[in-house]
């Protein structure tokens, strides 16, 4: 922090001059990116917010990853696993020659460690735990996995970078990992929160061969640095990365679209669709215990009125009621009848079936998320002609992730997910979650579900879970939305996915 | 003297150790969960119960004000729930930007305030009277958001003249951290001038009323030794009453201008140290801003003493 000894004339010229020397200094082998907020923790095994994906996915890898159709692809695995005939035995190759950002190389054992951290603390590790018997280095290059029972998306789990089964070294395996060692093709030098991570690229890094193809293949290291740049407010990314700040800009409103489309330096990018907001049902507690008012609440929605209320443009969301959006596997039409059917006179008779008593429907939102409660107003609207009494809970987010988890203060929550690229990712289907869905034949399909080994086998019974979905009304999928970030002209490399990533990318 | 600055700093003490206390309890009375945020949408109740009895945040109350408040007499304000740094170190470093914002902005105002204020007391009903007091009346009346946002579109986004936001990424000097300063210095000097301006007008005017000005213009004195010299000096004391007021309120966390322009000082962290429920940092902040504000007025007491010899503690 050196002062120049100029005068007050040459004090504001060197300010004034300041922009030409910034512009000239970082060429352009860094990429700024804009992201919502400070990332909560540089350990991806211990969050499971999407914006922590996005930034340690640089500097810490897994054993598998997602192509860009979301089909799992090994990355320190030298290969898909061997999966014996009953399902329960994964024998795992691990890549010679891989080396962490503390000089040290990684064999099994790292991996070992690793993944029983994973099972212990990560929120989707502790989820599987109960199904794995052991984790064992069969070699110094080698892990097997010894399961209970057959659980199919151990492999989809193993990949997400949310709740991440990361790999460090056995060495730095603790309750907290501070500072974190990875493997990835770039690693932090320097980080000074709610302002910038700076990370610079790995020289040891070892590439995959194979093509790049999403985040799989090969992982070029073409920017010297990455930036990440906590910005929290929406309309101050819009500005910077318009004046040239930023090369990629995260989550924009949707009323910038246009003038980034208008703008002569930066373009929107759409991803197309993003994701799907839910009304969670209590199943635990309340109103919604009923079986007979839940399909009222769900003859009542008007979906199309939500998300036109929502995103404001045909740009932004899509009237869709499958759970998976078109060219997924998963997609299927089971049960989509009962999806957007704004039919409150039906509702009201299935009220009064039941018995309502007008004792208030409580939804649980926050305008944290704008489009959660602009979507709440338009329901209450409906669900009042239908005959519901609504209480409107609107509360900060904080609040809201607090509130949640007790049964007796809501009926309905308001939340939105990005499409997964296995099902079995959110726990909205699980009988044990916070949502609490259970029936027999319900829990009996999503055993099957979990279990089952071969593709199209699972593919059915994901569409008989799609009917239960829709006819005991587990949850209610609001359709679909798109998100909006945006790049400076010139920028490639960067493909529209939730959880961006920069190894590749250069600009012009 | 000595005893009169002696008196006012065991009141401080007082002040601060009942914001101190208003502080736990209202970030406290607030519902949420810093530790579910923390852990993200997918966790589980009981993981966030587990990081709760590991933060602390699961025992009694009454002990944990009580470890606040004896590691608070120790100069300890916590650990942040959030950097997991010492509250004190955070703070620390969000010092720089609000401080040299609250300078540059509180200099812009009087610079643009108080010779228009003079001016329009001496030469009052005239057009240039009119038209300051209806600016003033405006800049007061626009919030900072506003006058922000469209200064940040219009001069940094459009014109390129100045950074849209942020503090400079790790290669900025000094120079080119202060460079981020001026955009959002000027948005607040505006802002901060109205009032500045209104209280120089208002006083001179009273002054310039008075039976020793005309005494003064008699003896043929020249204008300019009348106005700056005998009026003035004496039109201070509020004058430098309402700058002392701006610059604590300024130094306190200019919030939202911090927010639009991505500025990572004192106001832009507590917005954010709210919305992750980091309850030492809250508190710290509000002790760290109580403190300033009975220092700056403290030292704005002080400056009455130099402008006005009647004036004695």
């Amino acid at each position: 922090m050196t002062i120049p000894m100029t005068g007050k004339a040459g004090l504001l010229a060197a300010l004034l001059a300041g922009s030409a020397f910034a512009s000239s200094a970082f060429a352009q082998t860094t990429i700024d990116v804009a992201i919502v907020g400070e990332a909560d923790t540089l350990d991806p095994m211990t969050s499971t917010k999407d914006v922590v994906s996005i930034v340690t996915q640089h500097f810490v890898e897994t054993l598998y990853t997602f192509d860009s159709s979301w089909n799992i692809a090994p990355l320190l695995a030298t290969a898909l696993p061997e999966i014996s005939d009953d399902g329960l035995t994964y024998t795992i190759g691990i890549r010679d020659g891989i080396t962490f950002h503390d000089g040290s190389s990684m064999d099994a054992k790292d991996v070992v460690a690793s993944l029983n951290r994973w099972l212990s603390v990560a929120t989707r590790g502790k989820g599987v735990a109960d199904k794995v018997a052991s984790v064992e280095a069969t070699g110094d290059h080698e892990v097997t996995i010894t399961m209970t029972e057959p659980y199919s998306p151990l492999l989809s789990l193993l990949a997400f970078s949310n709740s991440a089964a990361a790999i460090y070294p056995e060495e730095i395996i603790a309750d907290t990992i501070d500072p974190v060692i990875g493997t990835g093709p770039y690693k932090i030098a320097d980080h000074v929160p709610d302002q910038y991570l700076q990370l610079v690229r790995f020289d040891d890094y070892v590439s995959r061969d194979e093509a790049s193809d999403g985040a799989a293949g090969a992982r070029k290291q073409i920017p010297d640095e990455i930036r990440f740049i906590p910005v929290p407010d929406a309309n101050t990314r819009v500005e910077g990365l318009l004046s040239g700040q930023f090369d990629f800009a995260d989550a924009l409103p949707a009323e910038s679209f246009d003038r980034l489309d208008a703008s002569d330096t930066a373009g929107p990018m759409l991803l197309k669709p993003f994701g799907w907001p839910v009304f969670a049902i209590n199943h635990k507690a309340g109103l919604l215990t009923d079986k007979t008012i839940r399909q009222a609440l769900q003859a009542a929605l008007p979906i199309d009125d939500m998300l036109f209320a929502a995103f404001g443009d045909d740009n932004f969301f899509l009237v869709d009621g499958p759970l998976y959006p078109e060219g997924w596997v998963w997609r299927n039409d089971t049960g989509v009848e009962y999806f957007n059917q704004n039919d409150q006179a039906k509702a009201a008779e299935l009220l009064k079936q039941a018995g309502y008593d007008g004792t208030p429907l409580r939804i649980l939102t926050s305008r944290q998320y704008e489009f959660h409660y602009k979507m709440a107003e338009v329901a209450k609207m409906a669900l009042e002609a239908a005959g519901f009494t609504v209480q409107m809970d609107v509360v900060d987010w904080a609040t809201l992730g607090q509130r949640r988890n007790d049964p007796a203060l809501w009926d309905i929550y308001i939340t939105h997910s990005p499409f997964l690229p296995e099902p079995a990712l959110t726990d909205l289907y699980s009988a044990s979650s916070r949502l609490g869905w259970s029936n027999p034949e319900k829990d009996a399909i999503l055993a099957k579900f979990t279990s089952e080994t071969d593709m199209e086998a699972r593919k059915d019974l994901f569409a008989e879970l799609q009917g239960q979905l829709f006819e005991d009304v587990g949850f209610i999928k609001i359709g679909a939305f798109n998100a909006l970030s945006g790049t400076r002209d010139g920028l490639t490399g960067v493909t529209a996915t939730p959880w961006p990533f920069f190894w590749n990318a250069s600009v012009e | 003297m000595a005893r009169y600055i002696f008196r006012r700093l065991l009141g401080m003490l007082v002040v601060i150790f009942l914001v101190l206390t208003i502080a736990f309890v209202i970030v406290r009375l607030a519902p949420g969960d810093p530790a579910a945020l923390m852990l993200g949408p997918e966790a589980t109740a009981e993981d966030a119960s587990a990081l709760r009895a590991e933060l602390g945040l699961d025992r009694p109350i009454l002990v944990q004000y009580l470890a606040f408040i004896g590691n608070a007499v120790q100069g300890d304000l916590g650990t942040s729930i959030f950097f997991k740094r010492p509250v004190t170190e955070v703070l620390a470093g969000r010092a720089e930007p609000t401080i040299f914002l609250s300078l540059f902005s509180l200099t812009i105002a009087l610079v643009i305030a108080t010779p228009i204020g003079i001016y329009a007391a001496y030469r009052r009903g005239s057009a240039l009277d009119q038209s300051a007091i209806t600016i003033a009346m405006l800049a007061a009346s626009i919030p900072s958001f506003w006058t922000g946002l469209m200064f940040q579109r219009y001069l940094a986004t459009d014109l390129g003249w100045f950074p849209a936001s942020g503090y400079g990424g790790p290669d900025a000097d000094f120079l080119e951290r202060m460079r981020h300063l001026i955009l959002p210095s000027i948005v607040l000097g505006i802002v901060n001038s109205a009032l500045i301006l209104r209280f120089t007008r208002a006083s001179m005017l009273d002054i310039l009323g008075e039976d020793y000005i005309r005494t003064a213009r008699s003896k043929g004195m020249g204008e300019a030794r009348v106005v700056l010299r005998h009026a003035l000096k004496n039109a201070a004391i509020p004058i430098i009453t309402v700058i002392g007021l701006t610059f604590a309120l300024l130094v306190s966390g200019a919030v939202v201008t911090e927010r639009v322009f991505n500025i990572p000082g004192m106001g832009n962290l507590v917005v954010s140290a709210v919305l992750r429920r980091d309850y030492p940092i809250i508190q710290g902040t509000l002790i760290v801003v109580a403190t300033l504000y009975v220092l700056i007025n403290l030292a704005t007491d002080l400056a009455y003493l130099l402008v006005d010899k009647r004036v004695k503690y």
